[in-house]
């Protein structure tokens, strides 16, 4: 049975892999830095690890979606990131896909319960 | 900055395999994280904190990859099948082939079996290497390339008609193999009658062909047979034959044929110590070295030519 288990928590893995852009999209609204940005993430429940989430960020960068600014107030300057209006319009998208989705899987596993 | 933490260490593994304008900003960044992660992981032993961190990120070029939107791999899965089946062709019948010649070559010079053994194990392990090491260098080369061509135009549409046809592609695989092998053969050939003057007259050891070669044409047909090789290479890995492939095909092949054909109508391809000690007095007819030089010309055109019918076919 240990392996059922374990095939849940890598296919769930799997799952939870598209959601992180989806996620950081819309938490970015409000202008973030990286590592508040992973606690406020897996506090939520969309677990990601850091070696993953700060090349993602810059990867969204790179695509026009968020933009980035050095903030040097405190001691400890960082980089907060902010989406674009592009970025949201990306992540009008992507809730529409996700809303679909949710729909069709709970369609689909309604009998098998 | 103090120059020598774990964490200056790490961070300059991952940023010098970035590309260069983003090494400072993510470098920067990189370590703000980092430290804000220790902070929040304990204030007591900020040591441990530091090393725990970065156990976490993990292995830096893991991270630069990342960064870099790079693949982890040598050769691609795309490239991969075709790499094992060009390398399988060539260890199961070029290599084969070359050693039986290095063999008789032996036996030929020393007729002494172990030593034969020798140069047969000598060889397999020498040749092998050496064509595994290229054909590693020259797909690694092409896939690099072909993953920077899709990540900027991202994927050129497939559709069931790229399918190639059974027996064609049969055909052009082993055809491309034995033409890889061929120019391998002839360019290791040449280096090798010059680097170790096999052919023995009288006392001497002596090269096949004029030395004075190497002081001038001989460099555009190493040049050009090396070019021949690498772009069969390419021709097999990526399945297709573009203009731009047909064009340098043509390139790389009159510098080999235009220099060649010079030489043999000038009648300075042998060396002429060992024509003589061959042909004991006898001279070669000028007519042997016109058939040899039309041949030649007739060859390489006709080769060219259906190069550049492949690439039109395919376009």
């Amino acid at each position: 049975m240990a392996d059922a288990e374990e095939l849940i928590l890598s296919q769930a893995q799997e799952l939870r892999r598209g959601t992180v852009v989806l996620a950081c999209l819309a938490l970015l609204e409000a202008p973030q830095y990286g590592y508040a940005l992973l606690v406020t993430l897996n506090d939520a429940g969309v677990t990601v690890d850091g070696n993953t989430l700060y090349p993602l960020l810059r990867r969204l960068e790179k695509q026009g979606l968020l933009t980035s600014d050095w903030n040097t107030d405190e001691s400890r300057p960082r980089k907060f990131y902010r989406v674009t209006p592009e970025g949201s319009r990306v992540r009008a998208g992507l809730v529409r896909e996700w809303e679909d989705l949710v729909d069709s899987i709970a369609r689909l596993t309604k009998e098998n319960r | 900055m103090s120059g020598n933490t774990l964490t200056d260490r790490y961070v300059h593994e991952v940023v010098r395999r970035i590309p260069a304008d983003q090494r400072a900003d993510v470098a920067d960044e990189l370590r703000t994280t980092i430290a804000d992660t220790a902070d929040a992981r304990g204030a007591a032993d900020p040591e441990a904190a530091e090393r725990a961190v970065l156990t976490e990120m993990g292995d830096p070029i893991r991270l630069a990859a990342k960064y870099a939107d790079r693949p982890l791999a040598l050769i691609g899965p795309e490239l991969y099948p075709a790499y094992v089946r060009l390398l399988k062709l060539l260890l199961t019948t070029v290599l084969p082939i070359v050693v039986a010649v290095l063999v008789v070559i032996e036996v030929l010079d020393s007729n002494d079996v172990g030593a034969a053994i020798g140069s047969a194990i000598g060889g397999i392990l020498t040749v092998g290497a050496q064509m595994i090491a290229w054909l590693t260098v020259v797909f690694a080369l092409i896939d690099r390339s072909r993953h920077r061509e899709t990540a900027v135009a991202e994927v050129d549409q497939w559709s069931p008609d790229d399918l190639p046809e059974l027996r064609q592609t049969e055909k052009r695989d082993s055809g491309a193999a034995l033409a890889i092998g061929w120019n391998a053969l002839v360019l290791a050939l040449i280096v090798w009658q010059h680097t170790a003057a096999p052919y023995r007259a009288g006392n001497d050891r002596i090269e096949v062909l004029d030395p004075a070669l190497w002081s001038g044409w001989i460099w555009p047909i190493l040049v050009g047979l090396a070019g021949v090789v690498t772009l069969e290479v390419i021709r097999f890995a990526t399945r297709t034959c573009t203009m731009l492939h047909a064009g340098l095909y043509a390139v790389a092949e009159l510098l080999v044929t235009l220099p060649l054909a010079w030489i043999l109508s000038q009648h300075k391809f042998f060396n002429p110590a060992f024509l003589a000690d061959v042909n004991n007095g006898w001279t070669v007819p000028d007519a042997v070295y016109t058939i040899a030089v039309i041949a030649v010309l007739l060859v390489s055109g006709s080769e060219i030519v259906s190069r550049f019918r492949e690439a039109r076919a395919q376009s």
